[in-house]
């Protein structure tokens, strides 16, 4: 495969005409329009799960299951999210969220630090053995989280991390395979010229990495630091089976708790809580997403 | 539900007025406890939701308050997640002391060494009276006559009606005379589906409780007593499930499983249904949750007037790695003393309750119907524990019955495909089991 | 590979390997200590009777691996995997890319549609396989509400056994929102000056597609392709949720199928066996792809 051709001419200046700008300009609002008649009509579709989810978290206990299904609420009840937060007195959601929010800064600060290094290392060091620990990497990103439950369970114990929150809070800090390829197939985008100007200037791998790699990548930095979060926020398994103690439990098992086993399930507080924990993640995307935007436009690739 | 902390002293206040405290007030900690200098941690897996864990919680602060010596402490897990998270306990060895055990999980997880034997701690203590408990409740938790569980709920499945829909109708409420063909009519006169009303409830289950219900009444069984051989094939089986299939299917009287579904899949707590298997357990969420009167009735006879029902219930186990079983029996023997089975399923309603006499205390109980007693009398008379619960293939073949009871009730297949199929598939689960036996 | 392994190298290239090596170490250290032990331990408990005790195991050799091979419900489970596994990677990724493109173009309230569109994803859990339960309902579910709106009569969907497989390829749609970012962060990182050549050589939307945008997402496109197959290899919670495997089989997964073997049946030797068989799988899928790579896949270096 080689360079696309038009990169050839990346340095050329273009001097416009007149008559070629105005169609670009027409060209350009009729593109514009064509983006929104798929973007709303997609983007609605892409809301109704959450829609019925806040729904129901607005509606009365007869009201969640009626024919035909009423979308909006009548009456509104405001007062599933105080009632449903509640949790009888007895779920604890306050706590769980601090737990949530502790476990998953930690993850997302370990993930960044250790899968930055070792992507780098796979993306632009050369290495005797290189290959076998990138196959070895890859090989254990595909052994499904089910198989190996119980055995690291079971290590956990022997290292006498049962009922705390180590478990949890330690392994993000030795990598995790999916972000160090990801980060790795970033990083194999970076240009060689970069590297090598800073080789001259005499620059390390650290300096390269943190002066060069880092500023360049923040988009996919960004884009794991989100991963991070919404896969240690929605983390069901590893606390249920990890965590004993219901003070020190996380969010998603709380949630759970509301479910009962002969149909007496409170759904509408149930869902105005879990309505609550998506509320974080919406919010830390939305203002994260600036930097996909701008952490290429800001200290873009200048050549 | 009652909100009243147990105290010490309401706890034996309640004791003496059930008539039975008497022993209980008597009751000294057991001595191996009374010798140790500090508190003592007993730990428990159990299931209830959310909303019963206050009436959880005034107990274990009484049982605390009589017992300074030890610290309660719980894991909650969901019914859908209790399964599958003692097998990781267990195999990881960080079971707690106590866990419930659902009636159908006693022969597998004692099978795998998840809970102990406990028979040589119950039977020697005649304070606690472990045959004044329901025997057909026992049946579950006796492995070759030894006890390694003990129930805490136990219950029949009976009809439940709902007064308000016979009532507009002009129909006769269910009784005693009832027959199986008294139900399809009733069911087909109160049906309406376009306007999502049904007569039944469209329930069709062939698992531990319900299968009785659905079989019992023409004679029908999933399988022998020994639990080694499928016995769904008899003509009494087929014509049952016949029954049941057209009821839903052709009848237009029962909703189908999608239609159930989208009324949270209870459409009879719903209000949408005239007629429903209501089991006990389920009396304190109708309270909570149907906005319609219902009462129960017996379960309908068949047309050569037998009568039989599905009964079922839960239990707690003491676990190997407890190393305390004596602690953990201190617990029990009061849990699941009368007394105890009063405070936390007959005065909360809960229903069910393992002992016959806290059962009459429920009928008094606010969720419990007026003809609550019906309960009573299919506990003596008819109601049989639903199998399976003694093979450890126990947890495939019930894969199979109710995954062939959801192909049904969807439409997807018929009743001989469904028979042939559960035969073919369940005895070869029983088969491959036949020499761990 | 041998010989490559022993052979001298410059002092500099033995700086830089070091350097490798200690960049990778902290990886290396917790592939050790948290992962190695477990999946050897998988490796070698498949070829026992293990249950649920570790005590007295007994060596069965291939024995679990037979009992596979025998069951007709595995076989089921290999074709539903694959099945939904083609559908997951094909549409999905065609889709991700798509709405990557659409939210890489410069209309106003981008940042908005962004949201909209990983909302489906970050709501995941087991909350919310609750809700598609419902969206999915046959009679009073949305999905089928609407299409009766507009006279359509819509399937039974997650109750068929036909249309359960489509059910959930059509619901992991909804949720390619980590596909979609990551490919949107590929295209934000294609310099501009590239298309402003194209343009000045006067190349269309579709040659600009084919001859910039394609080969420079090309190694994040990869990337997608792998994760995608072997998410969808893993996918659990949604079944677990919402099918349990059914109605009758027909979304029993090979995870699931691990998953009941280990958790609901104790068979916890033969779902280390059904491990083993999903992961040579994936490897065989990978490695595959990895060849394949090489034609289309495109990098700086």
């Amino acid at each position: 495969m080689t360079r696309p051709t038009a990169a050839k001419g990346a340095t050329r200046k273009a001097k416009a005409d007149t008559a070629w700008h105005r169609s670009i300009k027409g060209r350009r609002a009729l593109a514009v329009l064509l983006t929104f008649a798929l973007l709303i009509p997609l983007g609605i579709l892409f809301v109704v799960p959450f829609f019925v989810m806040l729904s129901t978290a607005l509606k009365t206990k007869p009201q969640i299951f009626q024919f035909p299904p009423s979308l909006i609420p009548d009456p509104i009840v405001w007062a599933n999210f105080p009632e449903g937060w509640r949790g009888y007195d007895f779920i604890d959601f306050t706590g769980c969220t601090w737990n949530s929010v502790k476990i998953t800064v930690n993850n997302i600060i370990g993930n960044l630090v250790s899968c930055t290094l070792a992507a780098y290392a796979f993306a632009r060091l050369k290495a005797r053995g290189k290959n076998i620990f990138f196959g070895i990497l890859l090989a254990t990103m595909l052994l499904p989280n089910e198989a190996v439950l119980i055995p690291q369970y079971v290590l956990f114990r022997i290292l006498g991390w049962n009922d705390t929150h180590l478990p949890l809070m330690v392994p993000p800090w030795f990598g995790w395979p999916f972000f160090i390829f990801l980060l790795r197939q970033f990083f194999m985008t970076i240009p060689e010229e970069l590297v090598d100007a800073a080789k001259i200037d005499g620059a390390g791998h650290a300096r390269i990495l943190m002066q060069i790699f880092v500023p360049l990548s923040k988009p996919a930095l960004a884009t794991l630091a989100i991963f991070a979060f919404v896969g240690n926020w929605n983390n069901f398994f590893g606390p249920l089976l990890y965590l004993r103690t219901p003070e020190i439990q996380t969010l998603p098992v709380c949630l759970v708790q509301y479910q009962g086993a002969y149909g007496n399930t409170d759904w509408n507080l149930m869902m105005a809580v879990a309505t609550i924990t998506v509320i974080p993640v919406l919010l830390i995307f939305i203002f994260g997403q600036r930097y996909f935007v701008e952490g290429i436009a800001t200290s873009g690739v200048k050549r | 539900m009652s909100r009243e902390k147990l105290s010490r002293r309401a706890f034996l206040k309640l004791a003496a007025a059930t008539g039975s405290g008497a022993a209980l007030a008597g009751l000294g900690p057991l001595s191996s406890i009374a010798s140790a200098q500090d508190s003592v941690e007993l730990t428990f897996g159990r299931h209830w939701e959310a909303a019963f864990r206050p009436r959880q919680a005034e107990y274990d602060e009484g049982f605390m308050e009589r017992h300074p010596d030890i610290d309660i402490s719980i894991t909650y897990n969901t019914w859908a997640d209790h399964n599958n998270v003692v097998p990781a306990w267990a195999a990881a060895g960080t079971l707690p002391d106590i866990i419930y055990v659902h009636g159908s999980r006693v022969v597998p997880w004692a099978h795998e060494g998840i809970i102990i034997d406990i028979h040589d701690i119950v039977t020697p203590d005649e304070e606690f009276d472990v045959d004044n408990m329901w025997e057909e409740s026992l049946r579950l938790y006796r492995i070759d006559g030894r006890l390694h569980a003990l129930p805490y709920d136990h219950g029949p499945l009976i009809l439940g009606y709902n007064v308000d829909m016979f009532d507009a109708a002009g129909l006769d409420y269910p009784d005693e005379d009832w027959t199986m063909d008294d139900l399809r009519e009733a069911a087909m006169a109160l049906s309406n589906p376009d306007e999502f009303q049904w007569g039944w409830s469209g329930e069709f289950d062939l698992g531990n409780g319900g299968s009785d219900f659905f079989l019992g009444a023409w004679g029908g069984r999933k399988m022998n007593d020994d639990e080694t051989e499928m016995i769904l094939d008899s003509a009494e089986s087929r014509e049952a499930m016949n029954f049941w299939y057209s009821l839903i299917h052709e009848e237009n009287a029962g909703p189908s499983a999608t239609e159930a579904e989208g009324f949270g899949d209870n459409p009879w707590q719903n209000g949408r249904c005239g007629m429903a298997v209501v089991p006990t357990w389920e009396t304190p969420s109708l309270r909570a949750f149907a906005s319609f009167n219902w009462d129960v009735a017996p379960t309908p006879m068949g047309a050569g007037g037998v009568r039989r029902t599905g009964a079922f219930g839960s239990g707690y186990g003491i676990t190997p790695t407890s190393g305390q079983p004596d602690v953990a029996w201190t617990y029990l023997r009061e849990y699941l003393s009368n007394d105890g089975m009063i405070f936390m399923w007959s005065l909360s309603g809960r229903g069910s309750p393992a002992r016959p006499e806290a059962l009459e205390v429920w009928f008094t109980s606010d969720p419990a119907p007026p003809n609550a007693h019906f309960y009573r009398d299919a506990m003596f008379d008819y109601a049989v524990t639903g199998r399976p619960y003694q093979t450890i293939a126990g947890a495939q073949v019930s894969d199979i019955l109710s995954r062939e009871a959801e192909l049904l009730r969807l439409g997807e297949t018929t009743v001989d495909a469904s028979i042939a199929a559960i035969m073919e598939e369940g005895q070869a689960a029983l088969d491959a089991v036949a020499d761990d036996m | 590979m041998y010989r490559r392994l022993l052979k001298p190298i410059s002092p500099s290239a033995r700086r830089e390997e070091r350097i490798f090596y200690l960049f990778i170490l902290p990886w290396l250290i917790g592939l050790v200590v948290f992962n190695a032990g477990p999946i050897l331990g998988i490796l070698g408990l498949s070829f026992t009777d293990w249950r649920i005790s570790f005590e007295g195991l007994n060596f069965v050799g291939l024995e679990n691996y037979r009992t596979l091979f025998a069951d007709e419900t595995f076989w089921i489970s290999v074709g539903n995997t694959l099945y939904i596994t083609v559908g997951r990677v094909v549409l999905g990724t065609i889709f991700a890319l798509f709405l990557a493109i659409l939210l890489n173009q410069k209309v106003p309230g981008i940042p908005f549609f962004r949201a909209v569109y990983y909302l489906p994803s970050v709501t995941a859990g087991v909350a919310v396989a609750l809700v598609w339960i419902w969206i999915f309902n046959p009679q009073v579910g949305i999905l089928n509400h609407t299409l009766r709106l507009i006279g359509i009569k819509g399937p039974t969907w997650i109750h068929s056994t036909v249309w359960v497989k489509p059910s959930l390829i059509i619901m992991s749609i909804f949720t390619v929102g980590p596909n979609m970012i990551i490919l949107l962060a590929g295209l934000q990182g294609i310099p501009k000056e590239l298309y402003e050549a194209a343009d000045i050589d006067g190349a269309g939307t579709w040659d600009k597609f084919v001859n910039v945008t394609l080969p420079m997402l090309s190694p994040v496109l990869f990337f997608v392709i792998i994760i995608s197959v072997a998410a969808s290899f893993q996918n659990f919670t949604e079944i677990r949720v919402m099918t349990q495997g059914g109605p009758g089989e027909s979304s029993n997964v090979l995870v699931w199928y691990l998953w009941e073997n280990a958790f609901v049946y104790f068979q916890m030797g033969v779902a280390s066996a059904v491990a083993w068989i999903i992961f040579l799988l994936l490897m065989g899928l990978t490695g595959i792809q990895f060849r394949l790579g090489r034609r289309w896949v495109f990098y700086e270096v």
